[in-house]
């Protein structure tokens, strides 16, 4: 059994487009014309030379000088003073301020790595990359570690995680530089590597479980891959 | 008349003190409804839920007998059986996939459960098996209905990860150093000493897992393994650790570590990893696990030998 449809025939306009719809023509606009009120930079042009371009008052569009504008460093986000005072926290090992490390930061620690590679030149060693390798794996290691270790609560980044391995670098590039004027292989360098070893470690550790919470418990655990980090690095400087 | 059945059979299997749940037979058992004797059942259309209104076709034979399973309620048949059918198989494999997972990739975080004490004590049976006088088998808990290991901080003798990986990093660093005493340490050596120990640890690992195979099929996470097969690094370090402060009470403590390593790895296999097993051929254990502990003496020695 088929069943009719009743469909309403569909009726187009001739030429295929509707005849009620009014034609908007296009009307091209004036080309642009410069405000005068506006204050743009202005051009005394004397017939002998040119003269400097002179800025628009404080209303206007050029507002601000380059007596007002930041310092190239700040603009970049570089905060030197910051970077100054985490590193005179890290030279006093028994009184660290980890408040001062909240605000994580790559150019203190970057700076310290450049100038420990630079110190290892001096003493005839090219170790840029393997010191940038090794502190990018290092960092990778201590924050899988400290992460396990503290379980669910675990909340330390490894934005933060280079940030404060990098800071505590200081003693070693301490050390890298000592190296220069120490006899190698002695004993002496031994001892002082150790020092400056257990040096880095405390602070490492310190900052970790203070930053991180829930670490408490594993400050041990914690201190040891610290610990294995920076004897990894002083094996650069001793031998 | 229903289309799809799923039957799992679970089988609970007790062995020691380890309950597992084994899945050991998984089928579907798909009934096909179409064409009988010349004409499209009816029962489908009961039961796919064919579109509302939609006329039933007629008891009488038809020509073309797949004509309407393609046109009206038809298509409801289609995208009803086919659709129940996919969901039905893609839900049971991503079930499999899921506790194929948790079988063979446990937490990790698990295996980090540890505190200092842990350390302490879990370094002196590694070191010492023989002055271990507790029992060697693992603790369980009933955790959701099952039971489950307890973690590293409440049995010692519950595998960890955090000894292996910081013995695999202090046997990379000593041996670096007694190579620097030799006159030989560059940081390439260290890259090199770095991977022969991750394939000394894979190979361990293999091992351990080739003879639980060959045990009977016993199945352990990973991880489990991995831990038990890092634990080698801690005798390592003593042995290297003994050669930079004496070089010749290295070939007594090289022997030494490797016999206390076998004999660590005999004790937890036995009574832990076979737990597990099927099948009493106790001669044949022995074998294996004698086999295990003797394979430990020719790793330690690659090992050794990388530092020199």
């Amino acid at each position: 059994m088929a069943k009719e449809f009743n469909v309403p025939p569909v009726m187009f306009p001739s030429g295929g487009n509707p005849s009620n719809i009014p034609q908007q023509r296009y009307r091209p606009t004036a080309p642009f014309q410069p405000n005068p009120n506006l204050p743009f930079i202005s051009f005394d042009v004397p017939s002998t030379s040119f003269s400097a371009p002179v800025f628009g008052g404080n209303n206007g569009i050029g507002g601000m000088g380059f007596e007002d504008e930041p310092p190239l460093l700040e603009e970049l986000g570089i905060n030197t003073p910051q970077i100054w005072r985490k590193t005179k926290s890290i030279l006093n090992p028994f009184r660290v301020n980890p408040n001062l490390h909240e605000d994580a930061d790559l150019s203190g620690p970057f700076l310290f790595i450049v100038a420990f590679g630079l110190f290892q030149l001096l003493a005839g060693k090219f170790h840029f990359g393997i010191i940038l390798g090794w502190v990018i794996v290092a960092a990778m290691f201590l924050y899988v570690v400290f992460n396990m270790l503290a379980g669910r609560n675990g909340n330390l980044d490894l934005y933060r995680c280079v940030s404060i391995l990098g800071y505590c670098m200081l003693p070693m590039v301490i050390l890298s530089a000592m190296s220069l004027f120490l006899p190698q292989g002695g004993m002496l360098i031994f001892g002082l590597a150790g020092i400056y070893v257990i040096w880095s470690t405390r602070v490492c550790t310190r900052l970790l479980v203070e930053l991180a919470s829930c670490g408490d418990e594993h400050r041990g655990l914690i201190a040891y891959a610290c610990f294995l980090i920076y004897m990894l690095f002083s094996l650069l400087v001793i031998f | 008349m229903k289309f799809f059945e799923a039957l799992v059979v679970r089988r609970r299997c007790l062995r020691g003190s380890s309950l597992k749940l084994r899945e050991e037979m998984k089928f579907f058992k798909v009934q096909r409804g179409g064409v009988r004797r010349g004409f499209i059942c009816t029962a489908m259309y009961d039961n796919m839920g064919g579109q509302a209104g939609a006329p039933k076709p007629p008891f009488n034979p038809q020509p073309n007998p797949f004509g309407n399973a393609f046109s009206g309620a038809g298509s409801g048949l289609i995208r009803g059986g086919l659709g129940a059918y996919g969901e039905r198989i893609l839900g049971s494999s991503s079930e499999y996939v899921q506790s194929n997972i948790s079988r063979y990739f446990s937490d990790p975080q698990y295996y980090f459960q540890v505190n200092d004490q842990y350390v302490r004590n879990k370094l002196k049976v590694v070191l010492f098996p023989f002055l271990h006088r507790g029992h060697w088998t693992r603790i369980t808990e009933p955790v959701g209905g099952r039971l489950s290991y307890k973690p590293p901080v409440y049995d010692i003798n519950a595998p960890d990860l955090y000894i292996p990986l910081m013995a695999f990093g202090t046997y990379v660093f000593l041996t670096g150093f007694s190579l620097g005493l030799l006159g030989k340490f560059s940081p390439e050596a260290l890259t090199v000493l770095f991977t022969k120990g991750v394939i000394v640890w894979f190979i361990q690992g293999l091992v351990l897992k080739l003879v639980l195979y060959l045990l009977g099929g016993a199945e352990a996470p990973l991880l489990d393994l991995a831990a038990y097969a890092g634990y080698a690094f801690t005798g390592m370090c003593v042995a290297v650790l003994g050669r930079i402060v004496w070089s010749y009470s290295y070939y007594f403590l090289l022997p030494w570590t490797g016999l206390c390593m076998g004999m660590f790895l005999v004790k937890t296999m036995k009574r832990v990893l076979f737990a597990e097993v099927r099948g009493n051929d106790s001669s044949r254990h022995h074998y294996l696990l004698l086999l295990m502990a003797l394979l430990q003496f020719p790793f330690f020695f690659y090992l050794g030998r990388a530092g020199v």
